[in-house]
């Protein structure tokens, strides 16, 4: 089995991987980071999205070796410490999510998409969460929680 | 803080403890429990709607390195277990034979009877090789015809689906007096038909199904972690029932769980599966469900066809209701499936509108589908479509406003309390006021410019509402249990079941408001055997009605032991002592103990009178609830639809809710809005679709529409709080299952009256922009 080496959350790692590994799975089997979930087997739900190399990715649509020499973040390295994300705490102040299962994916996507576009509307967000599928909260919390934590981001 | 203690907790929005743990990425799901040395099983499922197994061979399988296990139906066969039982409340036919219960088994044993069901166990070192010795399994099947539509399946020459099934009936039920419904209809100016069907869907939780098995040799002890929401009762089921080991041998626990609706209330074959292998194997076994076969066999609900007939006057005075379904109830009972379509579907035909007479029958067959079971609302959401869809159809055919017909006939509040015609106690509400808010609420006086607005477009704007009764359900009883730890914690042990409607917050909020003790010092657990004796787990918006109901009962009892102890140091009668705001005294005097004095003096019986043993506040109490309450309110809703496309916007939605006492009005909300969310699924978008031979043909999200963020408009909830209700503790009367009440019929409306002026007036679910445009073309076509 080949092996790669990623820095995950600032921490380089090197591990061997199977040719058929995804991503999610190494997160999840290997790193030991459960925070990032699997909902589905068809990349629509977006509960496994990390980043790569700053971008989100749907991390079940990723194999682990196409990762190789990548900087990927996962929720696990978001918070500074026991400070949690402006983002994460938008989602905490206006119960933005219930059984928390979408959260992480929809958390990293949220980041993402405020940090293309510190000034993003109400549309844009409804948009740009397209691709996380929340089944508990009906988004408005979610809507109202990214505007809140792109304020906060935006300092 | 005053008005914190002062209300006992009730009214904060206190934010969610769980949250921190959710947010971080540590939370704790199905996925996230491993054992040393776990093995791994997943399940070999049927691809046949109805087939003979002629035979199986597993030798290639079994041969393949790595596996460990590999069971069949023949095996099941010879294991001596029991089927998984049904526990539906009516279970017995008009005539009062008894209801059709076919052999649940965990396994397929001889037959396969709809796509999905399992038909072998394979149990290997990891997931990779299970796939690839599930792929060297060679079943012969032998097809027969199937059948997946309930109203061919109730045809006469229909495939028959089990020999003690005649005609494939499981059950038929009535409610109602029929000779007053019809002396209603005889007497009325008017009877207006509408058939209509409540599509199948699925709870499609976020989180897929998932168990991990454990025993113990030496002591001969099961552990079952199971994504369940209904710990207790699934226990007694499995272990007594089914695997007859002994529910005492069976220690069963849900750890977080991600999302439930009732798609995970039931007892499902596969964790029974694995805690076989386990036995076998002396080793752990985990098993997850992916998401397409989370389609094939999670169970499905809704499912209804139903004819609706409503009598009413010139004068639009409503007279009589007659609803006839047949509900689809798959290919078994499912835990309580049967239960949906006859008596959940009937208890709140007619809803909070004054009628002479409502009949109401149904019947149940099999058929080669996966089974029904509870899904969000189970039989409240059918009722509920059915009046309000009857009453805005009986409106356009008659020529009356919808609103004005609702406002008419509502059940005024001086007729409260009383018994409706289909036996459900209605204690108290104020329907005509709730209505008159959510239209005022709705923004109507903007309403002219922005039908103008889309008619500039080329749009069609339409306005619907609903209003709906419901009623709470579920299991009767709940423990709530206190402990004070040495530690300084306070351990909340409550048998409801949270997938992430917050009771580790209102629970612990409650108790912290009553007791006066801070929430930072109150570790909650739940669904798990071992941290309470009984528990009824998560279903019919019982968390706060019932769970909450206990977690009060229990603080109060706790404030008695209290009391005593604090008599006892200052020597009066406990009588004369109160508790307020987390103390102790003794008015007119100069006593004060805070409850934390108490609680540290109660294991030494140097602080404690006569009758009272160490430990006295450690308290576990059992509320039971007598009679289900009554959640009501009103749903408004607008919509654009684009006539050229047949794609529907849903553009404004309104509600006022009777919840009875808010507790923590952030989850109430939390709660609706994600039932407007799936009501608005099964309005717009989600269907369970069957092909004719059998094949599920909506199996993945890809083929399964589910909301997202921008198909969900703004929704603004409001509250009438001036009806607690006195059948609990707290007040409320259950929030959780009221959204997807209310929204499939307020969303049909809405967009039958933006097609009006083409003379559609109805559209079966789900709306899907084909069949709207199909809809408005045939209407023009036939002018
Ligand atoms: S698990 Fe990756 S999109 Fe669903
Ligand atoms: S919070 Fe449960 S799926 Fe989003």
């Amino acid at each position: 089995m080949p092996a790669i080496t990623v820095r995950v959350n600032g921490l380089e790692v090197t591990k061997e991987v199977g040719a058929r590994t995804l991503l999610s799975t190494f997160i999840r089997e290997q790193l030991k980071l459960t925070g990032t979930h699997v909902g589905c087997d068809t990349s629509q739900c977006g509960a496994c999205v990390v980043t790569l190399d700053g971008k989100t990715v749907k991390s079940c649509a990723v194999f682990a070796w196409e990762a190789d020499g990548a900087d990927i973040g996962t929720i696990e390295g978001l918070a500074d410490g026991d400070k949690m994300h402006p983002m994460q705490e938008a989602f905490r102040e206006h119960h933005g999510l219930q059984c928390g299962f979408c959260t992480p994916g929809m958390v990293m996507t949220a980041v993402s998409l405020v940090e293309n576009n510190p000034d993003i509307d109400e549309d844009g967000i409804r948009h740009g969460l397209e691709g996380n599928i929340c089944r508990c909260t009906g988004y408005q919390n979610i809507i109202d929680a990214v505007k809140t934590g792109a304020k906060a981001m935006r300092g | 803080m005053a008005t914190y203690v002062a209300r006992n907790g009730i009214g904060e929005n206190q934010r969610r403890v769980e949250d921190v743990r959710f947010l971080t990425g540590h939370g704790k799901y199905i996925d996230d429990v491993n054992i040393e040395n776990q093995a791994y099983a997943m399940v070999l499922r049927s691809p046949e709607a109805h087939a003979d197994i002629k035979s199986i061979d597993v030798s290639e399988a079994a041969a393949l390195d790595g596996v460990l296990l590999i069971v069949t139906g023949d095996d099941w066969k010879s294991t001596g277990y029991d089927p998984i039982p049904t526990k539906s409340a009516v279970r017995t036919f008009i005539d009062g034979s008894d209801m059709k219960v076919p052999p649940h088994h965990a396994l397929a044993i001889d037959r396969v009877r709809y796509v999905g069901q399992p038909v072998a166990l394979v149990v290997a070192e990891t997931q990779d090789i299970c796939r690839d010795a599930m792929e060297l399994i060679e079943v012969d099947y032998e097809s027969l015809p199937s059948v997946t539509h309930q109203s061919e399946a109730i045809k006469e020459g229909a495939p028959q689906i089990w020999d003690i099934a005649p005609g494939n009936v499981c059950l038929d039920f009535e409610l109602g007096d029929e000779e007053v419904q019809k002396k209603a209809f005889a007497d009325a100016d008017h009877v207006i038909t509408l058939n209509m069907v409540n599509n199948r869907v699925t709870a499609t939780p976020m989180e897929p199904r998932g168990a991990v098995a454990d025993f113990d040799p030496e002591t001969g002890k099961f552990t079952l972690w199971n994504s369940s929401q209904n710990i207790h009762a699934n226990r007694d089921t499995i272990a007594d029932v089914v695997l007859k080991i002994g529910k005492e041998n069976l220690h069963h626990i849900a750890p977080d769980v991600g999302g439930g609706f009732g798609g995970k209330n039931g007892v499902y074959p596969e964790p029974i599966l694995i805690l076989h292998a386990a036995k076998e194997l002396k080793r752990a076994v985990k098993w997850i469900n992916d998401r397409s076969e989370s389609f094939l066999s999670d169970t499905h609900g809704r499912d209804q066809v139903s004819k609706v007939q409503i009598a009413l006057d010139n004068d639009g005075t409503f007279r009589g209701l007659r609803t006839e379904s047949v509900g689809n109830l798959g290919a078994f009972c499912g835990t309580v499936g049967s239960f949906t379509p006859t008596g959940g579907s009937s208890r709140t035909q007619g809803g909070p509108f004054k009628f002479d007479g409502i009949y109401y029958t149904a019947i149940a067959p099999f058929t080669n589908t996966c089974p029904l079971d509870p899904y969000r609302g189970a039989g409240r959401p059918e009722g509920s479509y059915h009046i309000d869809r009857i009453i805005d159809y009986a409106a356009a055919q008659l020529g009356m406003d919808p609103i004005e017909l609702r406002r008419k006939n509502l059940i005024p509040p001086e007729a409260l309390p009383m018994k409706s015609p289909m036996g459900l106690d209605i204690d108290c509400g104020n329907f005509p006021e709730v209505f008159e808010e959510t239209i005022r609420i709705s923004d109507r006086e903007g309403y002219a410019k922005r039908v103008e607005a889309s008619e500039a477009k080329g749009m069609k704007r339409g306005f619907g509402v609903c209003m709906y009764l419901e009623c709470t359900g579920g299991g009767p009883k709940e423990e709530a249990k206190v402990t004070f730890l040495d530690n300084g914690k306070v351990e909340l042990s409550v048998g409801t079941a949270s997938t992430g409607m917050g009771h580790e917050t209102v629970h612990a909020q409650l108790l912290a408001g009553h007791l006066g003790l801070a929430m930072e010092d109150i570790v909650f657990r739940q669904s798990d055997t071992d941290a309470t004796e009984i528990g009824g787990g998560h279903g019919g918006s019982r968390g706060l009605e019932v769970g909450g109901s206990a977690v009060t009962q229990t603080s109060r009892q706790i404030i008695e032991v209290g009391k005593k102890i604090a008599a006892h140091r200052f020597d009066v009668d406990a009588d004369k002592v109160e508790f307020e705001d987390g103390r102790f005294h003794v008015p007119g005097t100069n006593h004060t103990m805070t409850i934390r004095d108490a609680i540290d003096s109660q294991n030494d019986p140097d602080n404690l009178p006569d009758d009272l043993e160490p430990g006295c506040m450690n308290i576990s109490s059992v509320f039971e609830r007598g009679i289900i309450s009554i959640p009501n309110g009103g749903h408004a809703c607008e919509v654009e639809v684009d006539p050229e496309t047949g794609t529907i916007k849903v553009d404004g939605y309104w509600v006022v809710d009777d919840f009875g006492t808010i507790v923590n009005e952030m989850l109430a909300s939390g709660q609706v809005m994600g039932g407007i969310a799936q009501g608005l699924g099964q309005a717009l978008m989600e269907d369970i679709y069957y092909d004719e031979s059998g094949q599920l043909v909506t199996g993945s999200l890809m083929d399964y529409a589910l909301p997202r963020a921008d198909d969900m408009p703004r929704m603004v909830i409001a509250y009438y709080e001036d009806a607690p209700t006195e059948k609990n503790l707290l007040g409320v009367k259950g929030a959780g299952e009221a959204g997807c009440v209310g929204a499939p019929p307020a969303i049909v409306n809405a967009v039958c009256d933006a097609l009006k002026e083409y003379g559609v007036h109805h559209i079966d679910m789900p709306l899907t922009p084909e069949k709207v445009w199909k809809a408005i073309r045939d209407a023009k076509a036939t002018g």
